[in-house]
């Protein structure tokens, strides 16, 4: 019954057969066949293959397995290369010694005695080695070895089976300590790194701080592999043919907007200071031509075996030469906020660049204490104040001005936070405001004298050297300025893969202020407080500064830039514990512009 | 009964016999003795698939289904599992739903396609069937298991051929998956799409050839696209998703030793425990997805060409039931489960012999695992039963 139903539901004309004993109702002969033949070429692609693998092949394979081994080695890429902005190579590799040890092929003995060529305790080797002790490849143990310890090795090779020396490109910073923050150095990698990012393996290195971090992916490269017959002794017989030799790729080759020759100038110029900061960019583009903080340190230390006494000595520093004065460290601004402040009160509409205020004798009652000028100006108007840098004048100013619309005003020319430049560590700066002022003292426990100090640049405003090269920036280009960055381009192999588009930004500031401001400026490398900085070459304008720094010395502040009616760049110089800043820090700018336009191809 | 339909039983007991001694060999006994236990329960299964009534198996099709996706939910969320969500554990015991999923899969596809005498390519009759094999399959490629997950689409395939749908057709289906995973590398992309264009204007209607290479440009252009919108790291994870060869740690290394394993072997092998495990030792899998290799190192050539020998009967028994039974339904459950196994075995092996990349995938009857054995010995029983009882 329940056939004749079914039978009855197949459509017309569909052949069904009947009662064939061996074919059911549905036979599917066609599709039988088709199966099967599948089936039948499947296995005998497996079965030629085996024919291939165990009869044609079948002796290599036997050999192999019997006294030979194969061993994957490791064809390290060579780290990208750095140069300047004219070419002048600043960081390549050279060769170098590196031994590995290959678990499987290796005891206790072996790295007992390897222990004590290379000057390692056994135990490090040992805890190294022990959740790697079925890796049949070479795992590194020491980098960077001296040629002498390599002699040794090579000698007492037939007693250390299992043991390598290969030769890698390793890092080597030509200049040494000149870019020692600038383009950073190179360390192991740490358990995250290795957790994180897979590629990584134990003991490779990795870009620490400056251009070798924050360009780590483009330097890196990536390290190709071989696979080698070794006989019973170690012995590498040649490649097998297996696997082909999956070949390293040599990092991109990186160019920075540095000028290696303004560089080494602004080490020159701070070689008498113990810390110092130079900083120096083009101001159409935000090119940074120059980036230097001292005291530095050689990064080629932390690419050999590192001695823990120079470690010590630096660790322990007071000066703290890992420390990026130039991004990282950041500095009461002191009078080079003079123009600042002057533009928020001409913004404010509360004085015009005429306007003079009650006249300066040398001091300043206020509340109940006394705020001093460091001299007797008398009678100046709002450029005049800022061409001596009076205190009085500004003063007044501070009485006047409301904190958090000058913090506001601030904070629009890019105070208070980073300035995005390419590498990393940047210090945001800070720049007080009420709620900032209420937290830091408690609510109602600060007067408004602190405006008083503010408007000078002292008290609790910090500003990095990059930060302030960048505010000058503004003021030159009338108000824009673009992103300061250090990497113009990047190659790999001959093509340009990265190519650097300026980013250009405008602040709201009002073009006629700063020209007025800007003259002031001109007047003061001129005739004012930055004659120091004066070069009868190219007209210079620029501010001095003095940071307060109790107990200890003033640090010494000049940003200046030129030429002065059209700017091309500007440099700001820190020099701590220095003194006055048109003393110390004013011939440093003075220098290094007339540098940068002597180095200036003469175009006529 | 018909005698020679018995002969599937004893082809599955020769399997598992080599099974035993291969683990033994491979893994040591105390593996030997875990996959020991596990036997009286795969028998166990297979009698209780012979003698289950069909119809209620049919009747509650369904309801397996629904749960077997309920357990593959779970294991997402509880699961365990090297570097995966795959297994539940009970103490020494681990499960794994994956295994199940082929079981359940199989069957409720084969309840949804029969009732058509033959299948046409429209949405009508094609939506349901990919709709119940794509759910599973995804749930199990983020556990990740590409691997199984991908033992899915062979049945669907070979189901939809017993069923009617022309190999054309069956390439149009599976076309926009192949274009997509193509899409990865130009290389590959170009002779596909090359191949497709030739098959398509041969074989269609001009505006219907059109539309299919746009469909396929459309998924191979969204591979591209998807990689470029990835982060670094993002990206890497896609590449060893869909490569896992490409194992920066492994490196080749294991698809070698492998390769060594087998041809050191020749043509008599090297006697059964007399294989250098030294080779595979540090291969964390050995008794598992890499056993065949020591198999191989053992027995050589002839002991191959011997297991591949019983593995032919043994699927052409399966599709020898689909033939003869009356019960179609019946009869694409057979050759579901036929192309489930001929999948494990062709890339099992062929991964081992350097022919497929590396993944994790069992060969039946012979790796280690209850999982694996327990559900083979319960698809043999189904098949059994379909070959034993015509209805």
């Amino acid at each position: 019954m329940k056939m004749r139903l079914r039978r009855l539901t197949q459509p017309l004309g569909s052949v069904i057969p009947t009662e064939a004993p061996d074919s059911g109702l549905f036979a599917r002969g066609r599709q039988s066949k088709a199966i099967s033949l599948i089936v039948l070429i499947l296995f005998g692609i497996l079965s030629l293959r085996l024919v291939q693998l165990q009869v044609i092949r079948g002796a290599r394979y036997a050999r192999l397995s019997e006294s030979n081994r194969i061993r994957k080695i490791l064809l390290p890429a060579s780290r990208g290369r750095i140069f300047d902005r004219n070419g002048i190579l600043l960081a390549d590799t050279r060769p170098s010694f590196t031994i590995a040890v290959i678990p499987t092929e290796t005891n206790d003995s072996v790295l007992s005695l390897l222990a004590s060529l290379i000057h390692q305790p056994v135990e490090l080797l040992k805890n190294r080695l022990k959740p790697l002790a079925l890796f049949p490849a070479p795992v590194d143990i020491c980098r960077n070895v001296g040629f002498i310890t390599v002699a040794r090795i090579e000698e007492n090779n037939f007693r250390l089976p299992g043991v390598l020396v290969r030769i890698d490109p390793v890092r080597n910073y030509i200049y040494g300590r000149l870019y020692a923050h600038l383009i950073g150095h190179l360390g192991e990698v740490n358990e995250q790194e290795l957790a994180r990012d897979s590629s990584y393996r134990p003991l490779d290195l990795i870009g620490r701080n400056g251009i070798e971090a924050s360009y780590e992916k483009y330097l890196r490269g990536k390290n190709g592999y071989q696979f080698v017959e070794v006989d019973v002794r170690g012995r590498e017989i040649g490649p097998i043919t297996e696997k082909r030799p999956e070949l390293p790729i040599n990092g991109c080759d990186i160019y920075l907007s540095i000028d290696h020759r303004l560089q080494e100038l602004a080490s020159e110029l701070t070689k008498n200071y113990e810390r110092a900061a130079v900083v120096g960019i083009l101001i159409k583009t935000g090119e940074v031509l120059c980036l230097f903080s001292r005291p530095d340190f050689d990064p080629n230390i932390f690419l050999a075996p590192l001695d823990p006494n120079i470690w010590d000595s630096l660790v322990k520093s007071p000066s703290k030469p890992f420390f990026n004065r130039a991004i990282s460290s950041s500095y009461p601004p002191g009078s080079t906020f003079k123009p600042i402040v002057a533009l928020a009160a001409l913004k404010e509409g509360m004085v015009t660049s005429q306007t003079t205020l009650n006249p300066c004798t040398g001091s300043l009652r206020y509340g109940n204490r006394t705020y001093k000028c460091w001299s007797v100006h008398g009678k100046l108007n709002l450029l005049g104040a800022i061409e001596q840098s009076c205190n009085t004048y500004f003063y007044q100013l501070g009485m006047r001005l409301n904190l958090d619309s000058l913090a506001l005003f601030c904070r629009q020319l890019g105070l208070g936070k980073p300035t995005g430049i390419d590498i990393p560590g940047e210090n945001p700066g800070n720049i007080p405001s009420k709620e900032f002022l209420d937290r830091r003292y408690g609510k109602g426990k600060w007067t408004r004298g602190v405006m008083l100090n503010f408007a000078i640049g002292q008290g609790e405003i910090l500003v990095t050297p990059l930060q302030l090269a960048v505010i000058y920036a503004i003021l030159a280009n009338g108000g824009w300025y673009a992103t300061p960055y250090l990497v113009t381009r990047i190659d790999s192999l001959g093509k340009t893969v990265f190519q650097r588009q300026p980013r250009v930004y405008n602040t709201a500031l009002n073009d006629l202020d700063v020209q007025e401001v800007k003259k002031a400026l001109t007047r003061v490398v001129e005739y004012g407080t930055g004659r120091g900085a004066y070069r009868k070459e190219i007209t210079i304008a620029g501010k001095t500064g003095t940071a307060q720094n109790p107990p200890r010395p003033d640090h010494s502040w000049f940003v200046g830039y030129a030429p002065a009616d059209s700017p091309e760049v500007v440099f700001a110089v820190v020099v701590e514990n220095a003194g006055h800043g048109g003393a110390v820090a004013a011939p440093i700018v003075g220098e290094l512009i007339r540098a940068y336009f002597s180095l200036q191809p003469n175009e006529n | 009964m018909k005698t020679k339909d018995l002969s599937l039983i004893l082809y599955t007991v020769i399997l598992i016999a080599v099974g035993l001694f291969a683990i033994y060999s491979a893994g040591g006994s105390r593996y030997f003795i875990k996959q020991l236990l596990f036997i009286p329960v795969a028998f166990g299964g297979l009698i209780g698939a012979i003698f289950l009534r069909r119809h209620i198996l049919y009747g509650i099709t369904e309801i397996i289904y629904l749960f077997t996706l309920l357990l593959l939910i779970g294991v997402l969320l509880l699961g365990g599992g090297p570097g995966a969500r795959r297994w539940f554990s009970f103490g020494e015991i681990s499960f794994q739903p994956s295994e199940f999923a082929k079981i359940a899969t199989v069957l409720m596809l084969a309840k949804y396609i029969s009732y058509k005498r033959s299948l046409k390519l429209n949405f009508n009759t094609i939506a349901l069937p990919a709709l119940i094999i794509i759910i599973p399959l995804f749930l199990i490629l983020i556990e990740p298991d590409l691997g199984s997950a991908l033992s899915l689409l062979p049945a669907f395939a070979a189901m939809l051929y017993w069923q009617g749908l022309s190999p054309l057709h069956i390439l149009l289906l599976f076309m926009p998956l192949f274009s997509f995973v193509a899409g990865f590398s130009l290389y590959l992309w170009v002779p596909f799409f090359i191949i497709l264009a030739v098959i398509v204007f041969l074989r269609l209607p001009l505006s219907r050839a059109i539309i299919a290479l746009a469909v396929a440009s459309v998924f191979g252009l969204l591979s591209p696209v998807v990689l470029s919108h990835l982060k670094d790291y993002q990206r890497a994870r896609v590449a060893s998703f869909f490569a896992p060869w490409l194992d920066p740690h492994g490196l080749g290394w294991n698809a070698i030793q492998s390769q060594i394993a087998i041809g050191s072997g020749r043509i008599f092998g090297k006697g059964y425990l007399s294989g250098t495990q030294k080779r595979l030792g540090f291969l964390p899998n050995r008794h598992t997805d890499f056993i065949f290799s020591s198999f191989a190192e053992e027995t050589g050539l002839i002991g191959c060409l011997v297991l591949l020998g019983i593995f032919t009967l043994f699927l052409r028994q399966i599709l020898q039931v689909a033939y003869a039974t009356r019960d179609q339904e019946g009869a694409l459950i057979c050759v579901g489960f036929g192309a489930i196994f001929l999948y494990h075995i062709f890339v099992n092996i062929g991964m081992l012999l350097g022919l497929l990349p590396i993944t994790g995938i069992t060969l039946p009857f012979i790796s280690y695992g209850g999982s694996s054995l327990v559900v083979s010995a319960i698809m043999v029983g189904i098949v059994l039963n379909v070959g034993l009882r015509p209805e």
